[in-house]
């Protein structure tokens, strides 16, 4: 019998996979514009990929359910970046970056962060079942968990922010993941229910981020059919990636 | 429906699905001059459907063969950059109202044909899977090619063209739809090995589309936010009709 110690353990080790998401962007300092853009095309990719995951999982426990969370995830952002709003823009600092820079740093970092409590409860549900695959549980999220560090290194990394601050960040924001893991355990009952509203709440959270945040910056700077190319393909290859892995 | 031989419903919902463009013509004839924004709703609102078909077509099928749907969901999107770059249209914007040249208009209709076609496989793969799944797909299109057709309709009136000419238009670049959706049920019931592939063809195709043609325009149209919440209520909708069960 494997008790909560375990299971805050095991979530974690896969929050601390997410700060490997940061290496691929070893070379990427300081870059143009066009590669911001490219950079934004690919976490959109990743973020609708993990998405879509996310709501065919959701749907699973109840379709109202998961759009309903859905709905509840695409309110908070909106209120967040009213939050935001608030503040005179050259007010908020993200590392190096002011303003409208900083605000969609910040703003990346919430939306992954948020979305990790509901993944939390789900790491927690699935170890509910049992601890026989608790090895091979822990092995597939932490596996997962390496593209959203990707998702928030391509965001943070070519506007300036340093490489362990990067992977700093990614790991900050699996940081939900064993505190909900761990209630979610204890109580799988009482948590069960609220899976598919967890599920759809990340999901809203993330397409809407990608469609106000990412996507629009991406158009503005970069070639459309490059963009399009760029977060189909991520797309494709994130859904794959979620099958096999 | 039962009774309607497969191919025959085939026949009639992907016929409906570009008959259904005609009524982009509606909201010109009610409002006079559709405003901006409006038309940056309407993309957001063929996105978010199309987006939705793509997602839903694409989890009702994925366990049909993942990694040939995967290749050919990379082959789709190839297929669309060769046909747009190939014929010089990749950078063309659908929304430009004040261009009245006459390379804008010919370049205009054939980027919406192109459109169409991909709809067609679309309707086609969906109705292997099930045909009342296909239906509600046909059905998710069809509303999509309303929004889609009133973008044109704005185009093509700034062109100086008359409003019936432009109701028969909108129809015909959408009849290759029906072409591709029966030749695309036809082949692949003879040759049920392709089905993954003609899944995997219509998601990345339909994706593509949308991130190429639709959304790029709709932010300067209408601002980020009510793209995103429009796109997504429509995304949303068509996965509370489906959910993904074929």
């Amino acid at each position: 019998m494997i008790g909560w110690v375990a299971v805050f353990s095991y979530a974690m080790v896969t929050a601390l996979a997410t700060g490997l998401g940061a290496l691929p962007f070893v070379f990427a300092e300081r870059v143009s514009d066009r590669f911001v853009a490219y950079a934004n095309a690919i976490a959109a990719g990743l973020m609708l990929g993990a998405s879509f995951g996310l709501v065919s999982e959701g749907t699973v426990h109840g379709r109202m359910e998961t759009l309903g969370g859905a709905f509840v995830g695409v309110v908070f952002i909106l209120l967040t970046q009213r939050l935001l709003d608030r503040y005179d823009e050259e007010a908020i600092v993200f590392g190096a970056a002011r303003g409208e820079g900083a605000r969609r740093m910040f703003l990346m970092v919430v939306v992954m962060t948020v979305h990790s409590f509901s993944e939390g409860v789900a790491v927690g549900v699935s170890f509910g079942g049992g601890m026989t695959l608790a090895t091979a549980i822990t092995a597939a999220i932490a596996v997962h968990n390496i593209p959203e560090g990707v998702a928030i290194t391509a965001v943070l990394r070519p506007r300036g922010v340093s490489l362990p601050k990067c992977a700093w960040w990614s790991v900050v924001s699996s940081l939900p993941q064993p505190l909900m893991a761990v209630p979610a355990f204890l109580f799988v009952e009482a948590f069960r229910p609220a899976l598919p509203w967890g599920l759809g709440f990340a999901a809203g959270a993330m397409i809407f981020m990608v469609l106000v945040e990412l996507l629009p910056e991406a158009f503005e700077e970069g070639r459309r059919a490059q963009v399009a190319t760029l977060t189909t393909t991520t797309i494709v290859g994130m859904v794959l990636f979620q099958r096999y892995l | 429906m039962s009774q309607l031989d497969p191919v025959l419903t085939v026949l009639v919902y992907s016929s409906l699905s570009a008959a259904a463009a005609s009524l982009g013509v509606l909201p010109h004839v009610v409002m006079g001059r559709v405003a901006l924004p409006v038309l940056g709703w309407g993309n957001a609102l063929a996105s978010g459907l199309m987006l939705g078909v793509a997602y839903t077509l694409l989890y009702a099928g994925l366990d049909q063969a993942t990694l040939q749907g995967a290749l050919a969901a990379l082959a789709g999107v190839a297929f669309v950059r060769l046909a747009h770059f190939g014929t010089g249209t990749h950078d063309v914007d659908l929304n430009r109202l004040e261009d009245t040249g006459p390379a804008y208009g010919y370049q205009v209709l054939l980027v919406n044909t192109l459109h169409a076609a991909y709809e067609g496989v679309a309707i086609g793969a969906a109705m292997l899977l099930s045909l009342p799944f296909g239906i509600s797909m046909a059905v998710a299109l069809a509303i999509h090619n309303i929004p889609e057709a009133m973008v044109l309709t704005a185009i093509l009136r700034g062109r100086g063209v008359r409003m019936d000419h432009i109701l028969a238009l909108s129809v015909a670049i959408n009849l290759n739809q029906v072409l591709l959706a029966v030749v695309t049920f036809a082949v692949v019931a003879a040759l049920p090995a392709l089905l993954p592939w003609a899944i995997g063809f219509a998601v990345g195709a339909l994706i593509y589309l949308v991130l190429v043609e639709l959304l790029p325009e709709s932010y300067r149209q209408a601002g980020p936010t009510s793209i995103a919440l429009v796109t997504l209520v429509a995304m949303g909708i068509v996965v509370a009709l489906n959910g993904g069960t074929p």
